[in-house]
Protein backbone atom coordinates (compact mmCIF):
# COMPACT_ATOMS: atom_id res chain seq x y z
CA UNK A 1 0.00 0.00 0.00
CA UNK A 2 1.23 3.50 -1.13
CA UNK A 3 1.63 5.85 1.98
CA UNK A 4 2.05 9.11 -0.07
CA UNK A 5 1.75 12.40 2.10
CA UNK A 6 0.04 15.52 0.29
CA UNK A 7 3.31 17.31 -0.36
CA UNK A 8 4.99 14.58 -2.21
CA UNK A 9 2.00 14.73 -4.63
CA UNK A 10 2.45 16.84 -7.77
CA UNK A 11 -0.31 17.64 -9.85
CA UNK A 12 0.13 15.08 -13.19
CA UNK A 13 0.78 12.24 -10.71
CA UNK A 14 -0.36 9.04 -12.21
CA UNK A 15 -0.63 5.79 -10.62
CA UNK A 16 -2.57 2.35 -11.74
CA UNK A 17 -3.68 -1.06 -10.99
CA UNK A 18 -4.89 -4.30 -12.68
CA UNK A 19 -7.87 -6.74 -11.93
CA UNK A 20 -9.30 -9.02 -13.93
CA UNK A 21 -13.24 -10.01 -13.08
CA UNK A 22 -13.99 -13.26 -11.73
CA UNK A 23 -17.51 -15.41 -11.28
CA UNK A 24 -16.37 -15.21 -7.51
CA UNK A 25 -16.34 -11.49 -7.21
CA UNK A 26 -20.23 -11.23 -8.91
CA UNK A 27 -21.46 -13.69 -6.40
CA UNK A 28 -20.07 -11.60 -3.53
CA UNK A 29 -21.52 -8.45 -4.67
CA UNK A 30 -24.67 -10.14 -5.13
CA UNK A 31 -24.34 -11.44 -1.51
CA UNK A 32 -23.45 -7.72 -0.32
CA UNK A 33 -25.83 -6.18 -2.18
CA UNK A 34 -28.93 -8.16 -2.72
CA UNK A 35 -29.02 -7.19 -6.46
CA UNK A 36 -30.14 -10.25 -8.16
CA UNK A 37 -31.12 -8.33 -11.49
CA UNK A 38 -31.06 -10.91 -14.16
CA UNK A 39 -28.91 -8.78 -16.64
CA UNK A 40 -25.87 -9.84 -14.03
CA UNK A 41 -27.23 -13.25 -12.80
CA UNK A 42 -29.18 -14.94 -15.74
CA UNK A 43 -27.06 -15.79 -18.78
CA UNK A 44 -30.13 -16.05 -21.04
CA UNK A 45 -31.53 -12.94 -19.63
CA UNK A 46 -28.10 -10.69 -20.41
CA UNK A 47 -27.91 -12.95 -24.04
CA UNK A 48 -31.58 -11.92 -24.53
CA UNK A 49 -30.60 -8.30 -24.41
CA UNK A 50 -27.34 -8.02 -26.72
CA UNK A 51 -24.85 -9.50 -24.47
CA UNK A 52 -22.59 -12.20 -25.26
CA UNK A 53 -22.67 -12.84 -21.13
CA UNK A 54 -24.00 -11.88 -17.98
CA UNK A 55 -23.03 -7.95 -17.79
CA UNK A 56 -20.46 -7.08 -14.48
CA UNK A 57 -21.95 -4.85 -11.83
CA UNK A 58 -21.70 -1.23 -13.32
CA UNK A 59 -20.84 -0.30 -9.18
CA UNK A 60 -18.69 -3.30 -8.63
CA UNK A 61 -16.75 -1.59 -11.53
CA UNK A 62 -16.95 1.39 -9.48
CA UNK A 63 -15.62 0.10 -6.13
CA UNK A 64 -12.64 -0.36 -7.67
CA UNK A 65 -12.31 3.47 -7.52
CA UNK A 66 -11.97 2.55 -3.95
CA UNK A 67 -8.81 0.32 -4.19
CA UNK A 68 -7.34 2.92 -6.36
CA UNK A 69 -7.74 5.61 -3.93
CA UNK A 70 -7.07 3.71 -0.44
CA UNK A 71 -4.20 1.74 -1.60
CA UNK A 72 -2.65 3.66 -4.24
CA UNK A 73 -3.20 7.35 -4.98
CA UNK A 74 -2.52 8.13 -2.04
CA UNK A 75 -3.15 5.38 -0.23
CA UNK A 76 -3.26 4.48 3.48
CA UNK A 77 -4.12 8.41 4.03
CA UNK A 78 -6.88 8.86 1.98
CA UNK A 79 -10.55 9.75 2.51
CA UNK A 80 -12.76 9.75 -0.11
CA UNK A 81 -15.38 12.90 -0.40
CA UNK A 82 -16.58 12.70 -3.53
CA UNK A 83 -17.24 10.64 -6.78
CA UNK A 84 -19.08 11.29 -9.85
CA UNK A 85 -18.95 8.69 -12.57
CA UNK A 86 -20.05 7.02 -15.94
CA UNK A 87 -20.62 3.90 -17.46
CA UNK A 88 -18.92 3.99 -20.89
CA UNK A 89 -19.30 0.40 -21.95
CA UNK A 90 -20.60 -2.96 -20.33
CA UNK A 91 -17.93 -5.37 -18.62
CA UNK A 92 -18.04 -8.81 -19.07
CA UNK A 93 -16.63 -11.47 -16.44
CA UNK A 94 -13.54 -12.45 -17.35
CA UNK A 95 -12.81 -8.95 -18.30
CA UNK A 96 -8.90 -7.37 -17.30
CA UNK A 97 -9.68 -3.87 -15.99
CA UNK A 98 -6.75 -1.05 -15.89
CA UNK A 99 -7.85 1.27 -13.30
CA UNK A 100 -5.48 5.12 -13.87
CA UNK A 101 -5.64 7.63 -11.92
CA UNK A 102 -3.93 10.88 -12.34
CA UNK A 103 -4.02 14.33 -10.11
CA UNK A 104 -5.58 17.05 -11.94
CA UNK A 105 -5.97 19.50 -8.79
CA UNK A 106 -4.42 19.89 -5.62
CA UNK A 107 -6.26 22.21 -3.09
CA UNK A 108 -4.00 22.91 -0.06
CA UNK A 109 -6.53 24.82 1.96
CA UNK A 110 -7.61 21.38 2.86
CA UNK A 111 -5.18 18.60 1.43
CA UNK A 112 -7.73 17.80 -1.35
CA UNK A 113 -6.69 15.84 -4.43
CA UNK A 114 -9.11 15.77 -7.34
CA UNK A 115 -8.54 12.48 -9.65
CA UNK A 116 -9.64 11.72 -12.94
CA UNK A 117 -9.70 8.00 -13.43
CA UNK A 118 -9.83 5.66 -16.38
CA UNK A 119 -10.47 2.29 -16.61
CA UNK A 120 -9.96 0.45 -19.32
CA UNK A 121 -10.50 -3.72 -20.50
CA UNK A 122 -8.03 -5.56 -22.19
CA UNK A 123 -9.15 -4.44 -25.63
CA UNK A 124 -8.16 -0.55 -24.56
CA UNK A 125 -11.38 0.56 -24.11
CA UNK A 126 -12.78 3.24 -22.14
CA UNK A 127 -15.28 1.32 -19.58
CA UNK A 128 -15.83 3.92 -17.13
CA UNK A 129 -14.81 7.58 -15.85
CA UNK A 130 -14.76 8.91 -13.04
CA UNK A 131 -13.49 12.45 -10.91
CA UNK A 132 -12.86 11.98 -7.45
CA UNK A 133 -12.24 14.05 -4.60
CA UNK A 134 -9.86 12.59 -2.18
CA UNK A 135 -8.44 14.45 0.51
CA UNK A 136 -5.33 13.45 1.89
CA UNK A 137 -5.46 13.40 5.84
CA UNK A 138 -1.74 14.46 7.84
CA UNK A 139 -1.46 11.56 9.84
CA UNK B 1 -14.01 44.53 -6.83
CA UNK B 2 -16.56 46.51 -4.23
CA UNK B 3 -18.41 43.90 -1.18
CA UNK B 4 -21.34 44.00 -3.74
CA UNK B 5 -19.67 43.12 -6.68
CA UNK B 6 -18.32 39.80 -4.91
CA UNK B 7 -20.99 39.13 -2.91
CA UNK B 8 -22.90 38.92 -6.26
CA UNK B 9 -20.14 36.50 -7.76
CA UNK B 10 -20.17 34.52 -4.17
CA UNK B 11 -24.30 34.28 -4.79
CA UNK B 12 -23.70 32.83 -7.92
CA UNK B 13 -21.33 30.20 -6.47
CA UNK B 14 -23.76 29.75 -3.70
CA UNK B 15 -26.26 28.84 -5.99
CA UNK B 16 -24.15 26.74 -8.34
CA UNK B 17 -22.88 24.78 -5.17
CA UNK B 18 -26.27 23.89 -3.56
CA UNK B 19 -28.39 23.88 -6.81
CA UNK B 20 -30.68 26.32 -5.71
CA UNK B 21 -31.09 29.41 -8.21
CA UNK B 22 -33.83 30.75 -5.37
CA UNK B 23 -31.40 31.36 -2.65
CA UNK B 24 -30.90 34.63 -1.07
CA UNK B 25 -27.21 35.28 0.13
CA UNK B 26 -26.68 37.94 2.42
CA UNK B 27 -23.81 39.27 4.67
CA UNK B 28 -25.56 37.73 7.95
CA UNK B 29 -25.64 33.96 6.06
CA UNK B 30 -24.31 31.25 7.99
CA UNK B 31 -24.19 27.35 7.60
CA UNK B 32 -27.09 27.09 10.07
CA UNK B 33 -29.30 29.44 7.69
CA UNK B 34 -29.09 26.50 4.53
CA UNK B 35 -30.07 22.82 5.22
CA UNK B 36 -27.45 21.42 2.71
CA UNK B 37 -24.19 23.40 4.30
CA UNK B 38 -22.47 20.58 5.82
CA UNK B 39 -18.81 20.12 5.87
CA UNK B 40 -18.42 18.26 2.28
CA UNK B 41 -20.14 21.68 0.83
CA UNK B 42 -17.99 23.80 2.77
CA UNK B 43 -15.08 22.42 1.09
CA UNK B 44 -16.98 22.47 -2.08
CA UNK B 45 -17.85 26.33 -1.62
CA UNK B 46 -14.15 27.13 -0.18
CA UNK B 47 -12.63 25.14 -3.40
CA UNK B 48 -14.80 27.28 -5.86
CA UNK B 49 -14.05 30.65 -4.47
CA UNK B 50 -10.53 29.86 -4.82
CA UNK B 51 -10.90 29.10 -8.20
CA UNK B 52 -13.48 31.74 -9.09
CA UNK B 53 -11.12 34.46 -7.35
CA UNK B 54 -7.63 32.86 -8.06
CA UNK B 55 -6.60 32.98 -4.79
CA UNK B 56 -5.35 30.87 -1.67
CA UNK B 57 -6.87 30.70 1.30
CA UNK B 58 -5.09 29.67 4.39
CA UNK B 59 -6.84 27.08 6.44
CA UNK B 60 -7.06 28.95 9.45
CA UNK B 61 -8.77 32.22 8.41
CA UNK B 62 -11.24 29.93 6.76
CA UNK B 63 -11.82 28.64 9.62
CA UNK B 64 -12.50 31.76 11.47
CA UNK B 65 -14.99 32.61 9.60
CA UNK B 66 -18.37 33.43 11.22
CA UNK B 67 -20.55 34.23 7.88
CA UNK B 68 -20.28 34.78 4.29
CA UNK B 69 -20.08 38.37 5.03
CA UNK B 70 -16.63 37.50 6.57
CA UNK B 71 -15.83 35.49 3.66
CA UNK B 72 -16.42 38.54 1.45
CA UNK B 73 -14.25 40.44 2.90
CA UNK B 74 -11.37 38.23 3.21
CA UNK B 75 -11.86 37.62 -0.34
CA UNK B 76 -11.69 41.48 -1.25
CA UNK B 77 -8.31 41.39 1.17
CA UNK B 78 -6.55 39.16 -1.20
CA UNK B 79 -7.46 40.63 -4.32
Amino acid sequence: MNEYRYEEIETGHKESFTVTVTEEMMDSFRTMTGDINPLHNDEEYAGSKGHPGRVVYGMLTASLLSTLAGVYLPGKRSLIQEVKIKFAKPVYIGDTLTVEGVVEEKHDVYSLLMLKVTIRNQNGEKVCRAKMQVACEET
Amino acid sequence: MTHEEVMAIVTRIFRDVFDDETLVIKDSTNSSDIEDWDSLEHIALIVSMEKEFDLKFDIKEVNKLANVGEMVDLIISKL
